[in-house]
Formats: C-alpha cells, structure tokens, sequence
C-alpha cells in the first residue's frame, strides 16, 4: 500500500491490474469500460519499463480468444468490456471454463436490452453469474463497491483465476467505473512464472506436453469430464464467499444490495438509523459463489433486496432464506440510480 | 461536515471540469470526496451533470438533496431542480437561463456567470467565475487552495492563469 490518489475508478482498476503483474491486455473499446484499455495503451507508450502490451482487437468476440490465448500461456492476461461486448464473449467464456484457463475479466455493466443508454445498471447479473455461455459452468464473480476494492478485488482477481484455472469476473457498474474518490493504490505484485502456472503452455522440451482442450469423447467421458468440473465449483464455493454485513445485531430489516447501489444502501441506512429504525445490511462480494452462509439463521427478518435491474440477485436472495415471503424487492431501471432518501422510503413501508 | 452538490449544464460549459477541480481542493483540504459524472453518448452539446459528496466519512456517491446546485443552462434546471434540498442554494446561470425554477427553495441566486466572464475578458472563464462564487458558499474548504488547483488545472495552458484567476476572484467578490 502506498499513495493515496484522487481517481477514476477504470484507472485506478488499471493500475492495479498491471500492478497486479497482468502486463497484457486485450480490448474493443465500449463505454463505460473504455478508459481501461486507453489506460492500458497510455502506458504502454509512457511507461516502457512495465512491460505492457495492449492489443486493440476488431471484436469483442476476438478480444475474449485473445485472452484466452494469452492465459493458456501462463500470463496475466485480460479484457474489460460491457454488457453488449460481454455478450459477444460468452463462446470464449464457456471454453475457458471447460479448458480451465485462469483469465480475468472486467464487466462494467449499463442498461439493456440492446443498446441501452450508457449509465449504471445491474441487468447482467444473471449473464455474469449464472453463466451466459452454454454448457454446466460457473465464473468466479466478484463486485467491488468503491474505487478502493475495485483496486484490491481487481489484484485479487488473478490469483484466484490461477489458484483455480478458473475465469474471474470482476463485475462493476457505470457508476462505479466513472467515479472518482480517494484511494490507495496497491503495491506492486510479482506475477508467477508462467512455466509454474498449471498446465500452462510453455515449450514441452524435457517434459511431457501440456494440452489445453476439453473433453472431445464420447458421453461417458463428458460425463466424468463435467463431474471433475463439479468438483473444483464444490472447492470454490466452500473457500472463497465473500460478503459484508452492517448493523446485525439489532436489525429487524436487512438491506441486500451489491455494487454502487450498495453504497447508496449504507447512507439509506444511516438514515434509517437517525430516525430509530434498526436496519442493518448483506452485502454480498462473491456473487458466485452466492454468500447463502449470510443468510443463515435470520428467521423472522424482513429483508429488502435493492438492485438497478428488474430483480435478479433476488432470486438467489429467495434460495438464501428461511421464508421468501420475507423478502421485498426494489429495483431501478434504465440508467436510473436510487438516492439514500428514496431507499429509505422504500425501508419505512416495510415498517 | 457532508455537503451535496449538483452541477448541471451543456457539454462544453466546464461544469465537469469545474466539479473535478472543486473536488481536488476539497481533498486537499481534508475531506472524503466522491465525484460522479453522467453524460451522454455526445462529446459537446449533450447533458453533463455532477454529484459531488464532500464530507468526514464514507458516504453515498448519488445525493439525495443538493445542498448546493449549479444550474447552467433551461433543460438542467427543469430536470433537477426537484433535487434541491429546501435550506439549500441553488445557483442559476441567468446568461443562460430565462424560465423560472418552480421548485420550494429559500435561497435562489441569480448570476449572470457568461456575462461576468465577458467583462474579465474571456467568455471561457464562466465556469470559473461560478467556482469562484461557489468557494464563497463552501468556507471549510479554503479559498487559497481552491485558486491554486484551478491554477494547477491549466499548467498545459499557463499563459491563461491570469484571466482564469480574475475570474475566479471576480466570483468570490460577488
């Protein structure tokens, strides 16, 4: 840890990402995603000594093999897009899963369907978690809620992409990638020698040779193929949930909220509290693995799930709890941001 | 301390620039601050708006009240004057702005920010002869600083300091 800096949440992330030893990006420019990959190019002409490499490819679809290539190899390597662009990758994202290439992806997410305006949003929620590619697979989703953790989740992001082979989805939002506050940027990691990165591809001379494929076989094999997949979801979900709370002790109403929109929940909330209503807050990081141990053992609790979409971490919420007639939604649309006042509006009518 | 504010106007006006170069000061100074921009897909003539959050601790970057708006120009003002907290200030550009708010709010100042700019010499300087008037309005954060970062701002451009900092002085005065 070091300086601390007034900055933009894309390039503080950035920063972080080639601090965090991912020397080589990939990209097709898209609002809100794009001062990522104009960071990326800046250093790469500003600052020879890192080593940076960033490739402007011709589609987002181009972009995701990029990395996935990239990644096959043992590097830190990734793309940042949003939602349109992430749609364009699901091809790569399935193979990657089914390869099991650690890539690293940022989602900055802004309204749909289709083209959609170019503010904030959470619409891509279930493309992100529930996996918008075919097949039985799951990312590693996590979302930051100020420029400090987008820095720290971002550094983050590639050791679990290694530790697992697995894609991390670092899941943002307009507001998020547009803001600027105080922080402090992390320091500098070593990124691992490739040739210590499992299964990586580089030069098979004294060794047997690596295969980065899927399965290929028939149904029995595809079958065991899916199940050893499984296995490494169950060793994720047990070791990496991630959440928050706020005020549990006493709360008789919990807010549930994710991203930017959390940050607005923690100002509702406060003032909730001056006018005596007990309203604490889950706030959940992982959003797969889905933090359901959070959930656990609050019978009797209104819950009140807050998201700029039409519902959709609502639905994990509903599996998380003892009764989901005790969960409320409110949700936004559109490029339109609750403010803390009109959240605990929306709290004094579960009162 | 916990101030929100809201600046407003058309793409090209400086009102994001001016928000940023506030927020710095207010860093400077020894606050918590949060600077949101919306835009829209235009680079000029399209709607550029700010919520600024400057306080002690760790707060909502979306206000729900503007303490203090800065309104440049007619479509602003009909879009966000609902946002104006009652006991707030809200600034209006009257170079620019003909309609009148219609919204309940004890303090309504009316400046005319690009005709001050005229007579300082560069019809540029409104936004900065707006920062100097809203420095009188925000005295926890000093004035000595908010000069230097607007300063700082165009240390590409130097030989505008002069103007820029008869500008900002031709608000405060106000």
């Amino acid at each position: 840890m070091g300086e601390k800096v007034f900055m933009q949440g894309n390039q503080a992330m950035a920063e972080s990402a080639i601090r965090a030893g991912c020397k080589l990006f990939f990209g097709y420019p898209i609002t809100p995603s794009s001062e990522v990959p104009e960071y990326y190019a800046n250093v790469m002409e500003t600052r020879p000594e890192e080593g940076v490499m960033f490739i402007q490819a011709e589609t987002e679809v181009a972009a995701f093999n990029m990395v996935a290539g990239a990644c096959a190899t043992g590097h830190r390597a990734m793309t940042a897009t949003a939602g349109p662009g992430f749609d364009l990758g699901q091809e790569a994202m399935s193979y990657m899963s089914a390869a099991d290439i650690p890539s690293v992806v940022v989602e900055v997410q802004r309204p749909g369907p289709g083209d959609g305006e170019i503010l904030a949003a959470q619409g891509d929620y279930f493309s992100a978690v529930k996996g918008g590619g075919h097949g039985d697979y799951c990312n590693l989703v996590l979302a930051p809620y100020s420029v400090q953790e987008m820095c720290e989740l971002m550094q983050e992001a590639f050791d679990l992409a290694q530790k697992y082979s697995n894609p991390v989805v670092l899941l943002t939002d307009a507001t998020l990638a547009k803001m600027r506050e105080s922080v402090e940027l992390p320091g500098y990691k070593e990124a691992p020698d490739p040739k210590t990165v499992r299964n990586a591809l580089t030069g098979c001379k004294g060794r047997e040779p690596h295969k980065v494929v899927t399965c290929g076989d028939g149904a029995v094999q595809w079958e065991e193929f899916n199940l050893r997949l499984q296995e490494k979801y169950a060793k994720i979900a047990a070791n990496e949930v991630r959440y928050q709370e706020y005020n549990m002790e006493d709360a008789d109403i919990i807010l549930v909220a994710y991203g930017s929109v959390a940050r607005v929940c923690e100002s509702a909330m406060k003032l909730a509290r001056e006018e005596g209503i007990k309203v604490g807050m889950i706030r959940p990081i992982s959003l797969w693995p889905f933090p359901n141990v959070a959930f656990e053992g609050k019978k009797g609790k209104k819950f009140l799930v807050v998201e700029l979409s039409a519902g959709q971490m609502v639905q994990d919420v509903k599996l998380a709890v003892d009764d989901k007639k005790d969960v409320t939604f409110f949700g936004k649309l559109g490029g339109t941001t609750p403010s803390p006042k009109v959240v605990l509006e929306q709290i004094k009518k579960l009162v | 301390m916990k101030k929100e504010l809201l600046f407003s106007g058309i793409g090209g006006q400086g009102v994001i620039t001016l928000g940023e170069t506030l927020c710095d000061a207010a860093i400077k100074a020894g606050y918590n601050v949060t600077f949101v921009p919306f835009y829209g897909q235009e680079k000029r003539g399209g709607r550029t708006m700010c919520n600024i959050v400057i306080s002690d601790g760790v707060e909502s970057p979306i206000i729900s009240e503007a303490d203090i708006m800065l309104i440049f120009d007619e479509r602003s003002l009909h879009d966000y004057q609902d946002l104006m907290s009652p006991d707030g200030t809200l600034i209006i550009n009257s170079s620019m702005v003909q309609i009148e708010p219609t919204v309940e709010c004890k303090d309504i100042r009316k400046v005319p920010f690009n005709d001050l700019a005229v007579e300082v010499g560069n019809a540029k300087t409104a936004n900065v002869v707006a920062m100097g008037y809203i420095a009188k309005l925000l005295p926890e954060i000093p004035y000595e600083i908010i000069k230097e970062k607007v300063a700082d701002s165009f240390a590409a451009k130097p030989k505008l300091i002069p103007v820029n900092m008869e500008a900002i002085q031709k608000g405060y005065e106000l």
